[in-house]
């Protein structure tokens, strides 16, 4: 039954590849380019999943516990992982697939976030985690703190995701020149046709939906989540202790590397490439901040902004907005100042001339 | 003029922000010539050519995971 993450994982991977589902670029482009498309995207994908996983739970056939809300490590956290996922050049699931298209420098940021988030919950800097989790409301859920049943909020959450998908939809487009066809029918589909973000969004809410019952099968009670199967598997790799590290969540996250992979090499989009010194450096900090950000937090731009979102719970909706302003202030600081400070160089050496 | 940008290498959204700033220099009518290797820049970079109104030339995938694109400046 474990092997059903694998599964699972193969899916999302591949999906994500062809897709270019890239959160960390969506997020980054809402600010540099007030380009929102991939935010409406993950807003579809969340709608998706929370209407599935609450009438599963309706009908009984699964469980959520939304705990309670640890505010002060969702917080920080998130604004960590924001950093994090801009100078590692993608958010956790997004170095995962990356990692399968054959990108070194995302295999530097992959090690460096297994790492960090394996020191954070289980090694030295446990205590700093266990310090933050501390500040904790006892309501995680949305609709309990109003009293209320969770259906209004998805019917709210899927009319604004409606409205705002019909009418970017329904703007005026410029053609986008693509590369010459190559290949036909399914093939052209699978694996050269470029993909609407919000196709890519639908099969990614329906693979985070399908996550739930295959991962509770198992007995692991949750969705999709990157980073803690991600530090088990180090945790499981130095102690060998296969009882309490590999479940379902260590094969779902292999899983997108292998469809990531299938996906890259069968559209020929996959090869190894090095980063120079500059890049791997960033992606080392990044994946660094990565752990650190999404351990205190709970989650990543999946296990909260995607999973924790569609349960309605405080944390997810929280985790998202400072995970993005966590991108904004990082884009701010690696894209638009040198920027702006070159060209005052620029406007000053010309002054002096 | 043709002029040419080496972004191999470089990982998204980088490729994109050089190709921009690079095209900040150049005068009407000349193309910039992007070599790279970043499967997300298959889409991004095209896209903010058509977007920005510049248009392309030639566009190309070289071998796996490398393509080549022409954008010429408006």
């Amino acid at each position: 039954m474990i092997f059903t993450g694998l599964l699972c994982g193969a899916l999302l991977g591949f999906v994500m590849q062809r897709g270019r589902f890239c959160l960390t670029g969506g997020f980054r482009d809402m600010f540099l380019s007030k380009d929102y498309r991939m935010f409406y995207a993950l807003l579809i994908a969340i709608a998706i999943q929370s209407i599935g996983v609450f009438a599963l739970i309706q009908m009984g056939l699964l469980q959520f516990k939304a705990g309670t809300f640890s505010w002060l490590g969702t917080i920080v956290g998130s604004f960590v992982f924001g950093i994090g996922i801009v100078l590692a050049g993608g958010c956790a699931t997004g170095t995962w697939y990356r990692a399968g298209e054959g990108l070194i420098g995302s295999w530097i940021a992959l090690f460096a976030y297994m790492l960090m988030s394996a020191v954070m919950k289980s090694g030295v800097l446990v205590p700093i985690n266990d310090a933050f989790k501390q500040y904790a409301l006892p309501t995680n859920s949305i609709p309990a703190t109003f009293g209320l049943s969770v259906w209004p909020f998805i019917i709210l959450l899927a009319a604004i995701t409606l409205y705002l998908a019909v009418r970017h939809l329904r703007k005026p487009k410029v053609p986008i020149p693509s590369l010459p066809r190559k290949r036909s029918g399914l093939s052209h589909l699978l694996f050269e046709k470029r993909w609407h973000p919000f196709a890519t969004a639908v099969l990614v809410g329906l693979i985070a939906l399908l996550a739930w019952p295959l991962s509770e099968a198992t007995g692991r009670m949750s969705g999709l989540g990157i980073t803690t199967p991600s530090a088990n598997i180090l945790q499981y790799i130095v102690t060998g202790n296969s009882e309490k590290y590999v479940n379902w969540g260590v094969f779902l996250v292999l899983g997108i590397l292998l469809g990531s992979f299938f996906a890259a090499k069968a559209s020929r989009e996959f090869r190894f490439r090095a980063p120079d010194a500059k890049t791997a450096v960033s992606s080392f900090s990044g994946g660094i901040l990565m752990g650190f950000g999404a351990s205190l937090a709970g989650g990543c731009s999946i296990g909260n902004g995607l999973v924790m979102t569609a349960m309605m719970t405080w944390q997810g909706w929280v985790s998202l907005l400072f995970i993005i302003l966590g991108t904004w202030t990082a884009s701010y600081f690696v894209y638009v100042r040198p920027r702006v400070q070159a060209k005052k160089l620029q406007s000053a050496s010309m002054t002096t001339a | 003029m043709q002029h040419k940008l080496e972004v191999l290498g470089m990982v998204c959204p980088f490729p994109l922000i050089e190709a921009k700033e690079k095209m900040e220099t150049l005068s009407s009518g000349d193309e910039l010539v992007i070599d790279f290797d970043c499967t997300q820049a298959t889409e991004s970079i095209p896209r903010w050519a058509a977007e920005a109104g510049h248009s392309i030339t030639r566009y190309e995938q070289l071998d796996d995971a490398s393509w080549t694109i022409t954008v010429k400046k408006k």
